[in-house]
């Protein structure tokens, strides 16, 4: 903040009302310490943006020039490759691609539609005393650290997911089949309840800060034409926080999408082609925390790297088509979603 | 009380980031520094002491001076998991009786201690699998010393309710759970090797190390020279860290995600250091020796495959199936490793003298922790190798 927007103080006041009112030495000084003052804000803001610029081409140019020797070796095919496997010098991302997409997908199916149904309760429905101390609870398990989230997978869920969850989804009528395979206890299913739970926090207050952001003459003028409580959600807030749901959906598939140590707990760490969502898997960034530390120099190194430029690519293409596909679904009123960008 | 703490951090979110690769270049730059600083001073204190009729006590090694140093000196280490529950403790014994050397050790797996060792992050090393040729020829600190600090086994555990006393297992057998096609616990090849036990019909669920690892390569190599299944089925006859069958049950991260595995799976069979399966009270199963007896892992049998190890060195340091009736045949030896030339020489003093305790009292305690204390040649191995430390002007730091 540059301006304080306090009302008193004659700084404030001579800052708003201008050279006209404060004359002599002291009107230029203050004009000349407050030109100083946009310079300095104006250059910050420049070196603000010019070192985002710089991180993220470093970061593009440093995984793309030390993952050069596994394109050169794999070619383009690297990315679509089927077979991982470090101990016979076989090198392809392609299970690893379909493993983490499906990981993502599942946990983003399970976790939505929670998100939002707490958002839209957080901010609607739920009385004061009630949203106050949820709310904060919410903002405080978004900083638990996913290591802890992952320990409490490996620890806590793990058994629950072998003995009974596993067992009981595979003996579901015209399911089955979704679940079949050996219980294990880590599995992709498993590893997409971590992510589901990791990424819930942050999809919640960000989505409940959006439908606090919708005016409520909007509510009000929704009640106003007999609206119900459901329609005044659904037709008035809704659409006006779509942009910052999305936003917090965004959030949370880039998150899904590039968690790794905890899912490398509970995924079960086997790059083979899924038989259902209860068999082990193997993600992008689980395959690079277990493997980095390998690290025979050359071909194995370069490719780990690879895995993580495929994932920044991944995660660029599935962040821009789901900013496609909401472009174009859009019912949303431009001017709405373009204010709350 | 400032006692010896161990580094508890997951290996992988430091070989992720990046400041990993900022901290080799930037160590490098500070023990230059360093050496800039006060390499006139010790080498003029070598001088000295080698000018004068008796070298100064301080760099004595043996029972006698093993915990004297007097300089206070704090020694980083990483790698080996497996030796984890063995440097824990006799790092703090040494710690009680020397406060003057507090160590860190970070056991984020000997592969992280091989890398670290080259860019010269650490003190030292430690590694399950001596450092290859080209491996060494990557440090970028000159000559890496390797000393032999104890002596393992990798223990093939299991969970299976109602079993509660060790399975015979042999290698083609073993090799069959681990490729996937022994599947149940009731399996005839399981129940074959074991007359008049009764097993579960009970699905196996097998648990291999997701990182690369120092008992995965051990147990490799016992596959490799006991079942020829094996050999066919993943394409090679060299021994691998990275475990070569990924894609048949379940990988986890370290002895202790694997003995975690273990212990609240029913139907799990998996590999870990001996000093875990004991940890954790777990049931092992007897191993098929090379006389073709079936020996559980425990002191005495770890013992006795290295006491096989006659000509043992760094290049020749693998003790999978050895000789001898009471022999357990998946064993080995864990390998410490430093910068032969020092340039701070309380440093290499100080790593000098830890590592003369290591090998000689510390071994005391490797009984009760799951290890054998080293045969004695191997004693003499490790010290004549410590006797190689050299300061910054490559003169010895230990009299011999």
């Amino acid at each position: 903040m540059i301006y304080e927007p306090g009302p008193m103080g004659p700084d404030a006041v001579s800052g708003l009302v201008g050279p006209g009112r404060v004359s002599g030495v002291r009107g230029a000084l203050r004009r000349r310490r407050s030109r100083l003052g946009d310079h300095a804000y104006s250059a910050l803001r420049w070196a603000g943006a010019g070192l985002f610029g710089a991180v993220a081409l470093g970061l593009l140019v440093g995984v793309g020039s030390d993952s050069s020797a596994a394109l050169q070796h794999s070619g383009i095919g690297f990315i679509w490759s089927g077979t991982w496997n470090p101990a016979a010098g076989q090198y392809g991302a392609g299970i690893l691609v379909v493993d983490t997409l499906l990981t993502t997908a599942v946990a983003m199916v399970l976790m939505v539609p929670i998100g939002l149904g707490t958002a839209i309760f957080l901010s609607e429905l739920a009385p004061r005393w009630l949203s106050g101390p949820l709310s904060t609870l919410i903002g405080l398990l978004a900083a638990v650290p996913s290591i802890v989230v992952g320990l409490w997978g490996l620890l806590v869920l793990t058994p629950i997911f072998a003995n009974q969850v596993e067992p009981f989804l595979a003996s579901v009528p015209a399911l089955g089949w979704l679940f079949r395979g050996e219980a294990y206890g880590p599995s992709i299913l498993l590893a997409s309840v971590v992510l589901a739970v990791m990424t819930l926090p942050t999809m919640v207050s960000l989505s409940r800060t959006a439908f606090g952001g919708v005016p409520v003459a909007d509510r009000e003028a929704a009640l106003a034409l007999g609206a119900t409580r459901w329609q005044v959600v659904r037709r008035a807030v809704f659409p006006a926080a779509r942009a910052g749901v999305s936003a917090a959906v965004t959030l949370a598939v880039g998150r899904a999408l590039g968690e790794s140590i905890a899912v490398a707990m509970v995924i079960g760490n086997r790059p083979a082609i899924p038989e259902s969502l209860t068999t082990p898997g193997a993600t992008l960034g689980s395959a690079i925390v277990n493997q980095f530390a390998e690290a025979s120099p050359g071909l194995g190194t370069s490719s780990v790297i690879a895995l993580g430029a495929v994932l920044l690519l991944l995660t660029v293409a599935v962040n821009a088509g789901g900013q496609a596909l909401l472009r174009s679904g859009s019912g949303a009123p431009a001017h709405t979603a373009g204010a709350l960008r | 009380m400032r006692a010896f703490r161990i580094d508890g951090r997951a290996h992988a979110p430091r070989a992720l980031t990046s400041p990993r690769r900022v901290a080799g270049p930037l160590a490098v730059l500070a023990i230059t520094v360093v050496a800039a600083g006060c390499g006139s001073t010790s080498a003029s204190t070598t001088k000295r002491a080698a000018g004068s009729a008796t070298p100064a006590s301080a760099n004595l090694l043996g029972a006698a001076y093993d915990t004297t140093t007097s300089a206070a000196v704090t020694l980083n280490g990483a790698g080996a998991n497996s030796i984890e529950p063995f440097f824990e403790t006799v790092f703090y014994q040494y710690n009680q009786k020397n406060p003057n050397t507090t160590v860190n050790y970070s056991p984020a797996g000997s592969s992280v201690g091989v890398t670290d060792i080259q860019q010269g992050t650490v003190a030292f090393g430690d590694s399950e699998i001596p450092m290859t040729a080209s491996q060494l020829a990557a440090a970028t600190g000159g000559t890496i010393l390797q000393i032999p600090v104890d002596l393992g086994g990798v223990a093939i555990s299991y969970n299976v309710p109602g079993l509660t006393k060790s399975i015979d297992l042999d290698g083609p057998t073993l090799a069959g759970i681990f490729d996937g096609s022994i599947t149940n616990w009731d399996d005839p090849a399981i129940a074959g090797l074991n007359p008049g036990i009764t097993l579960p019909n009970l699905a196996i669920k097998a648990v291999h190390r997701a990182d690369s690892s120092g008992p995965g390569y051990d147990l490799d190599q016992y596959l490799i020279d006991t079942a020829p299944a094996w050999v066919t089925a993943i394409g090679t006859s060299t021994p691998s860290r990275t475990w070569p069958q990924a894609s048949v049950g379940i990988g986890e991260q370290l002895n202790t995600g694997v003995a975690t595995y273990i212990s609240q799976t029913s139907g799990s069979i998996g590999f870990v250091e001996y000093g875990y399966a004991l940890q954790n009270g777990f049931v092992n199963a007897a191993i098929k020796n090379s006389a073709g007896s079936y020996v559980a892992p425990t002191e005495k049998s770890i013992a006795a495959a290295g006491a096989q190890a006659t000509s043992l060195s760094a290049t020749d340091f693998n003790v999978v199936n050895e000789a001898g009736a009471g022999t357990y045949p998946i064993a080995n030896f864990s390998w410490t490793l430093v910068y032969q030339k020092q340039s701070d020489s309380s440093t290499g003093i100080a790593l000098g003298k830890l590592f003369d305790w290591v090998v000689t009292s510390g071994q005391q305690d490797a009984a009760s922790l799951g290890y054998a204390p080293l045969p004695s040649n191997v004693v003499s191995l490790a010290q004549s190798t410590i006797r190689e430390l050299e300061g910054s002007a490559g003169t010895p730091l230990f009299a011999s």
